[in-house]
């Protein structure tokens, strides 16, 4: 019961679209300690699934860039195939460490993207205001 | 040069983590390739779709699959998916992000110190 309330936490985030698969590693490692590659594990067959079904919505809306997604994803496949084989080999403990510096870049880049909507609100509001004032 | 730059970072960070790749593809399409927020959003995730079949059969050979815990995740998070896609635009996108920052920074601390 816990996995399913886990999965649909995770899925909640992601339909917000701010990565539900790193959520759902995060709570299955800290609040049922599983294991780091078994957690990333769960979150592969998560994935499969759950982005299956958004892709039709965004084929039939036509959101896709196929000349852009193609080249990317063939580079992404040779990497993947790096980075799966190096985390396969990696001890857990060195493994969940780099985890956790990469939730700290993306943290770092969150509070960037956040400023930037904060300054561009900001910019926008004063733009109305000044034009509110011209017009008087 | 660049489409081969962002595929293979993108993708040893997909394959180590089986995860990240989405929070990382989404700000690089709409600021490096200048695409709206929904088709960036879109195309990630048909990036990814294959990256993570392919971290899947290799996490399974490495009897990493833990299929019992994997699909009742999964069942959790296809009916999540759907709430999360009805509520999108009907909360602050901003309170939710702050939320999410402080996760991660206890999250990502928790996960070096431990």
């Amino acid at each position: 019961m816990k996995e399913i309330i886990i999965g649909l936490i995770a899925g909640v985030i992601g339909g917000l679209g701010m990565g539900g698969g790193t959520i759902l590693i995060l709570l299955l490692s800290i609040f049922m300690g599983i294991e780091q590659h078994i957690a990333q594990g769960a979150n592969v067959i998560f994935f499969i699934p759950t982005s299956i079904a958004a892709i039709c919505v965004f084929l039939k809306n036509k959101n896709i860039k196929f000349k852009i997604a193609i080249p990317i994803c063939i580079w992404g496949l040779v990497g993947t195939g790096i980075g799966a084989v190096v985390s396969s080999k990696l001890n857990v403990n060195i493994l969940r460490k780099c985890f956790g510096v990469f939730l700290l870049i993306i943290a770092i880049y969150q509070i960037y993207s956040l400023y930037k909507t904060y300054r561009k609100e900001k910019n926008r509001n004063n733009t109305i205001k000044y034009k509110k004032g011209g017009n008087i | 040069m660049k489409k081969v730059l962002i595929g293979i970072i993108v993708g040893i960070i997909s394959g180590m983590f089986a995860a990240g790749g989405g929070l990382l593809l989404v700000p690089v399409y709409t600021y490096i390739l200048k695409l709206d927020e929904k088709d960036a959003r879109a195309t990630s995730l048909f990036c990814i779709l294959p990256m993570v079949i392919l971290t899947a059969i290799i996490y399974a050979h490495n009897n990493f699959i833990d299929w019992n815990l994997g699909i009742k995740c999964a069942l959790g998070g296809i009916i999540g998916g759907f709430l999360g896609g009805k509520l999108l635009n009907k909360i602050s996108n901003k309170y939710l992000q702050i939320i999410f920052i402080i996760f991660l920074i206890y999250a990502g601390i928790n996960m070096i110190t431990r």
